[in-house]
């Protein structure tokens, strides 16, 4: 029996250790030097959350803004993920880890971070925090909101223009407000356009059940579902899962559009499959948002508090890197155009 | 009056689209027996099944396995790794065989080193979670179209089997609306629309379990490994042997059950089981731990999944509270009758709540649905936990030569 319970705890040890390599494993690997620079540079840390960069989305695109900080400004950079099985309490050590190290600015990338975050923050007076889609609020904090309700009203507007039926869809992924704001800003632009429209909505997974981001297979049975309906374009907002929205639309063939998210969904490498089906995307720019917390830092103006980037501020908006949406782009601008001016307000919920 | 097998099922079948046909014909709802939904519900149902039927091979040689969402992981990750690379088949045999590699380890930890089985199922969880974490950063960062928690898109795939001739009238039948027949043409024309060859491949593996478990020479010792694996010993059946067998056997069908969900999704994702290893350990439980009553919790739990995921106005969630209502209420007859009557007072006082929940409420949370697997499986094992007969000396731990 003895022997028993060595194995397990070398097998549970054997567990634990592993699952600590994915959390940070490529924090040493990406962490380079700056080519040039005579004054100690600026040490970003950037904590994402779940698994990080790879998902053609959300993490992909602060990644973006990082990259452009590192070769425009010669910042020094570490990144780290918190893992999917992360608690508050871990998310806390991965910031407090980065600013004992000395990173600042630390950019926290996701909502889930904000119990952690507020709590370093006060911990750390001195170092710069900042945190995307969430609001912190102390003085080191700048909390990076986005209007996704404008850019989702944009490709509302698009997606009804598009539709031959009448009749769209959205996929979200967690039902919690920060997505509900997305659908309700997608439902507000259709109609706005076409005040009849039928809007099929469909969320994988309660607020809560981390799954929701990660199950294709899901999404993919909601989507077929509103096609087989009369859904001829489908939005989602859905992370990892909306993959399986592409894979519906290109099932059902030409005629049918999927709307992607956050990134340009249209020159994601690993949708190259999909591409001649995604007529635009709703851009979240993450990556100018994470460029200008760092910029500011470097400018020795830190940018803290709320920061909305909303259409005025270029911080959303829809990608035109598909040809094909050439057509609708006249309605599209003429509602950014209102919205920017305030003659349409667009509600988040 | 005796009721062969046969007849049982048939009646059973027959009340259950009984059942179906009410529902739909009272909310007016062609979905809940479409040939879409259910060829989805089967779809569905494929790695929740698999997982299940891993469950009755190790539990039936005694060996609890705890760890079936581990090694479904290792197979969503071997499909991931193989099929990026050489295609869907290919991706498909890797799964099955890294699912295995996660058996064969419960197998040692458990069999040879007596290791507690819950604890060497669960390491096995953690295992697999972290190494396949590790392995996606280490495999799919820096390949084209991969990233740090997915593999590259997978090429080629397993084909679906469409049978027009014979799927074509019978949608035509259901769409017609009548009473029983459609209901019957449609739940039929799921079988013959969009039908994978891996949930035949499933539906095979299934009847095999059957015949190989319960009428073979091989499968009464392997099952004496699990009723009594002493009197077993002693009568020179070789039980370490078969348990390994068994479990290594386990890990394979979980493999297979991951790589089934990574082949349909196109690619291996971090976290893409979604605690359908449990799930299918709890359609094990529901099915007593046999394949028939295993694929039925199988089919029944994709189901319910496929009509929350296809409500496009919270009609099917409804439909299905007076599902649940009518099979309670039918059930407290049952028992009412067989002199249970505290348990059946208790059904029909559920079955009440139920129908009044249909009758108040017009829109129910899609939650309701997503959480119907667990309730289900706690009610069968609050009320038939006598009925419910685990193998004896399932989560022992054997030791050769030692008696009990």
């Amino acid at each position: 029996m003895l022997k028993g319970v060595k194995i397990a705890s070398v097998l549970a040890a054997a567990a634990l250790v592993l699952t600590g390599c994915s959390k940070s494993d490529n924090g040493a690997a990406a962490t380079t030097a700056p080519a040039t620079s005579a004054a100690p540079a600026v040490k970003v840390g950037m904590a994402y959350d779940q698994d990080g960069k790879g998902d053609g989305s959300f993490n992909d695109a602060a990644y973006a803004g990082l990259s452009k900080a590192q070769a425009d400004l010669g910042v020094e950079i570490k990144e780290v993920n918190s893992g999917s099985s992360a608690t508050d309490a871990s998310r806390q050590e991965l910031l407090t880890l980065l600013a004992t190290d000395g990173y600042n600015p630390v950019i926290a990338v996701g909502f889930a971070y904000s119990t952690a975050l507020a709590a370093t923050a006060a911990q750390f007076p001195d170092t710069t925090f900042a945190i995307v889609d969430s609001v912190v609020d102390a003085p080191n904090v700048g909390s990076l909101v986005f209007a996704a309700e404008q850019g989702s009203y944009l490709v509302g507007v698009i997606a009804a223009s598009a539709s031959k039926t009448g009749h769209i869809g959205f996929i979200g992924g967690m039902e919690i407000d920060l997505i509900k704001a997305f659908e309700a800003g997608f439902d507000q632009g259709a109609k706005s356009v076409n005040p009849s429209i039928k809007i099929d909505s469909k969320y994988m997974g309660a607020a809560g059940d981390n799954t929701a981001w990660n199950v294709p297979d899901k999404a993919k049975a909601a989507s077929a579902a509103m096609i087989g309906k009369g859904a001829d374009v489908i939005y989602a907002a859905a992370g990892g899962s909306g993959l399986g929205m592409f894979q519906a639309i290109k099932e059902a063939g030409a005629g049918h559009w999927a709307i992607g998210v956050d990134s340009d969904q249209y020159n994601v490498p690993s949708l190259a499959d999909y591409k001649d089906f995604i007529l635009t995307s709703m851009l979240k720019r993450v990556d100018v948002a994470v460029y200008d917390v760092i910029k500011g830092v470097v400018d020795g103006a830190p940018l803290t508090g709320v920061q909305n980037f909303d259409l005025a501020k270029d911080g959303v908006g829809y990608s035109s890197s598909n040809p094909a949406v050439a057509d609708f782009a006249a309605a599209a601008d003429a509602a950014a155009a209102a919205i920017k001016d305030g003659t349409v307000t667009v509600a988040t919920k | 009056m005796n009721i062969t097998k046969q007849q049982k099922l048939i009646s059973i079948l027959g009340v259950g689209i009984a059942i179906l046909s009410i529902t739909r014909t009272i909310t007016s709802n062609g979905d809940l027996t479409s040939a879409v939904t259910i060829s989805q519900a089967l779809g569905f149902a494929v790695p929740i099944g698999l997982a299940g039927l891993a469950g009755i091979w190790s539990e039936r040689a005694g060996v609890v396995n705890i760890g079936l969402e581990g090694m479904m992981i290792l197979g969503t990750f071997g499909a991931g790794w193989a099929g990026y690379q050489w295609g869907a088949w290919a991706g498909l045999v890797a799964g099955v065989v890294f699912g295995g590699l996660g058996g064969l380890l419960l197998a040692v930890a458990s069999v040879s080193f007596g290791v507690d089985q819950i604890i060497a199922g669960t390491a096995i969880n953690l295992l697999a979670t972290g190494l396949t974490k590790f392995l996606a950063i280490l495999l799919f960062t820096d390949a084209p179209g991969g990233g740090q928690a997915q593999s590259p898109p997978i090429t080629g795939e397993i084909p679906t089997i469409t049978i027009n001739a014979i799927a074509d009238p019978l949608i035509a039948l259901h769409d017609k609306g009548l009473f029983f027949i459609s209901d019957t043409a449609g739940l039929l024309s799921g079988l013959f629309f969009q039908l994978s060859l891996l949930t035949v491949i499933t539906a095979l593996l299934f009847i095999g379990t059957a015949w190989l478990l319960w009428r073979t020479r091989f499968g009464l010792r392997l099952r004496s490994a699990g009723e009594n694996p002493w009197a077993a010993d002693s009568l020179g059946v070789k039980v370490t042997t078969y348990k390994y067998m068994a479990v290594t056997i386990s890990g394979l069908l979980a493999g297979l059950g991951g790589a089934y969900l990574s082949i349909a999704s196109t690619i291996y994702r971090n976290g893409q089981t979604a605690g359908r290893g449990f799930i299918g350990l709890a359609t094990m439980i529901f099915g007593n731990w046999r394949p028939g009553g295993t694929g039925a919790g199988a089919i029944m739990f994709g189901y319910i999944d496929t009509l929350r995921l296809i409500d496009s106005d919270n009609k099917n969630v409804r439909g299905l509270i007076l599902i649940g209502a009518l099979v309670v209420l039918l059930i407290a007859v049952f028992l009412l009758r067989s002199a249970r009557r505290s348990t059946g007072i208790g059904f029909a006082l559920l079955g009440a709540v139920l129908v009044g929940a249909f009758l108040v409420a017009s829109n129910f949370p899609p939650e309701v649905a997503q959480v119907a697997p667990y309730i289900t499986t706690l009610l069968v094992l609050a009320t038939a936990s006598q009925n419910l007969r685990p193998p004896a000396a399932d989560g022992a731990p054997f030791r050769k030569g030692e008696s009990h």
